[in-house]
């Protein structure tokens, strides 16, 4: 095929089906945990990160590494005071991150810095970011495949599961870690968009089928593995934005199975 | 509870009171001083700063509304920007939907006395993008603004200043509208403008001089800003993105020029200093490119400016990677 033939396609192929295997999976507990906004809030986070890394003259991609992982701490904490309002933890992170990527902007002196570790596309990243995603990669599944059962507990009824026995505060806060991570390396690397949807939509269209939950999370990473390629595909061939692309490609399927359900009546 | 109410309401009146005082006495002070003081210019980016500092000298004192190292296709002016509009004796703005929230905040101005100067007025502009629906479009650029709100659509290319022929007359708009301003330095301001336009029409000579006798003609850009340069120089731009910088590339335009950098042995590809170079950086890799930049001088660095680097500075540096390119 004629867009293999390209380096960026190849390694754009090879990038977003990873993240489509592993951000359905944090995708799943997210969906279940009331959290779904969170990918959003914590990419705009880790601009505030970027933002104070180049204002205090650290690395702005640990400084973003470490406001995700913060926020992300917050929202837990947030959470486990209002446990049947959890949308309102993500608000206050996502409007004080917001806020303070203003502010901090402000006195980024050097722009052309800023805007390069803004700015993210699945068809341009850097060899740096492609082995950062691998690695992610690797010890999200590690972890996911490791703490399976405990995450699957604590999902549907965290107070069933300490019950049970499950050392819910540290997975959740592994859980937590790792979902800020993610989403601050993956959102510089193929950019916010397809990181916050790709959380949502895949896990939304396999919920539709109302299988079991190990089905749910094996439906969730198809349907995100086949968005991803399908978008590339398309936008290679139709020239259109391959983030915006990918997500369409995904609402589009799950307006699909909504209007296909009620047509069948299953 | 009552005591609550009353400092409520005492805010409430010393707000009041602040508000009125405060919004008059700028306005008439502005007028007061500036008939002892320099005359109170602000310059909406880079190039129009450099201008008209170059053409007001020591008679006026310039502001830039941007701040160093901002990208200006995407600022928007803040309420402290506003208000010095409202204290400024001349605005210099550079039009042909460069500063897309120029028509909004001129029409909210109560500053009657300001002079406002559209420096690329009378300047033939090129078409920008290759928007096919954009053939119903009037010929003068000002019927235009409403257009030009969405950048996406831009109509015309705004970035004149980077042919010296164009820079020379937007040099001249600005000296004619400082000689509105300050009727009595109209000889400092000629002279000013005698001086740069020379240097402007040396800065051509000099372009055509090194780029005519060059091989190569096509020069790959991250951002289609150098138009009105390929026009004057017989070049020809190729651009991975539209007129504005920062939007993400589809992937069949990145594999479509992959193919022309390789097909026509270009050796550079060129990025800006105030977008991302990734983009780029691809393409670059997977053509054995080079990458260099190619300042569309839209905003200089906080070094860069202070190190007294001007408008011909920045030129004569394009030049060279120009013709490092082209060779």
């Amino acid at each position: 095929m004629a867009l293999f033939e390209y380096e960026f396609m190849r390694r754009a192929f090879i990038v977003g089906l990873l993240l489509a295997v592993i951000i359905p999976c944090i995708g799943v507990v997210v969906v279940l945990k009331r959290l779904t906004m969170i990918g959003d809030a914590l990419s705009h986070s880790s601009l505030a990160g970027v933002a104070a890394g180049l204002v205090m003259g650290v690395n702005p991609i640990l400084g973003a590494g470490v406001t995700c992982v913060v926020a992300a701490l917050g929202i837990e904490t947030i959470r486990k005071k209002m446990p049947q309002y959890s949308d309102i933890a993500i608000a206050v992170v996502l409007s004080s991150s917001i806020g303070m990527a203003g502010v901090l902007s402000g006195f980024v002196k050097n722009a052309a810095n800023f805007n390069s570790f803004l700015f993210g596309s699945i068809v341009a990243f850097s060899d740096f970011e492609m082995t950062l995603v691998v690695c992610v990669s690797f010890a999200v599944m590690l972890a996911f495949v490791l703490l399976y059962k405990e995450l699957f507990f604590i999902a549907f009824d965290e107070r069933a599961a300490r019950l049970a026995g499950v050392p819910v505060g540290m997975v959740n806060n592994i859980f937590t870690v790792l979902t800020a991570i993610t989403v601050s390396i993956a959102s510089r690397t193929v950019g916010v968009l397809i990181v916050s949807s790709m959380m949502v939509i895949p896990v939304a269209c396999a919920m539709q089928l109302r299988a079991s939950y190990k089905r749910t999370v094996i439906y969730s990473v198809c349907f995100a593995v086949a968005f991803t390629a399908a978008g590339l595909y398309v936008s290679y061939y139709a020239r259109l934005k391959p983030g915006g692309t990918i997500v369409l490609l995904g609402v589009a399927c799950l307006i699909l199975i909504l209007s296909a359900k009620k047509l069948l009546k299953f | 509870m009552k005591r609550f109410c009353m400092t409520l309401w005492v805010c409430v009146a010393a707000l009041v009171l602040l508000e009125g005082w405060g919004g008059y006495s700028p306005v008439m002070g502005a007028v007061n001083e500036n008939k002892s003081q320099k005359l109170s210019v602000l310059a909406s980016f880079y190039p129009m700063y450099d201008f008209a500092v170059k053409i007001g000298g020591e008679r006026v004192s310039v502001t830039n509304m941007v701040p160093a190292g901002m990208e200006p296709h995407d600022w928007e002016p803040a309420a402290a920007d506003i208000a010095e509009l409202e204290k400024a004796a001349v605005f210099v703005y550079n039009g042909a939907g460069m500063e897309h929230w120029v028509s909004d905040v001129l029409g909210v101005l109560q500053n009657r006395a300001l002079i406002t100067v559209e420096a690329s007025k009378g300047i033939k502009l090129l078409e920008g993008h290759h928007h096919e629906s954009h053939e119903d479009e009037h010929e003068d650029e000002h019927e235009d603004e409403e257009h030009d709100h969405e950048h996406e659509d831009e109509v015309h290319d705004p970035h004149v200043w980077l042919s010296p022929v164009y820079a020379k007359a937007e040099l001249e708009n600005i000296k004619n509208a400082l000689v509105q301003a300050d009727p009595e330095g109209k000889s400092y301001y000629e002279a000013n403008y005698e001086k740069y336009a020379a240097e402007c029409d040396a800065l051509d000579k000099e372009f055509t001089n090194i780029l005519a006798p060059l091989p190569k003609k096509d020069i790959v850009v991250t951002h289609q800003a150098f138009g009105y340069i390929c026009e004057r120089y017989g070049l020809r731009q190729v651009p991975i993105e539209g007129l504005s910088p920062d939007s993400e590339p589809d992937p069949g335009r990145m594999a479509e020029i992959i193919d022309f950098v390789k097909e026509h042995g270009v050796k550079v590809i060129f990025f800006e200093e105030l977008a991302s170079p990734k983009v780029a950086e691809t393409i670059a890799k997977a053509t054995g490119a080079a990458t260099d930049m190619l300042s569309p001088m839209e905003g200089l660095g906080e070094e860069e400016i202070a190190s007294g680097i001007d408008y011909f500075a920045v030129m004569r540096r394009n030049l060279k990677s120009l013709a490092a390119a082209l060779q």
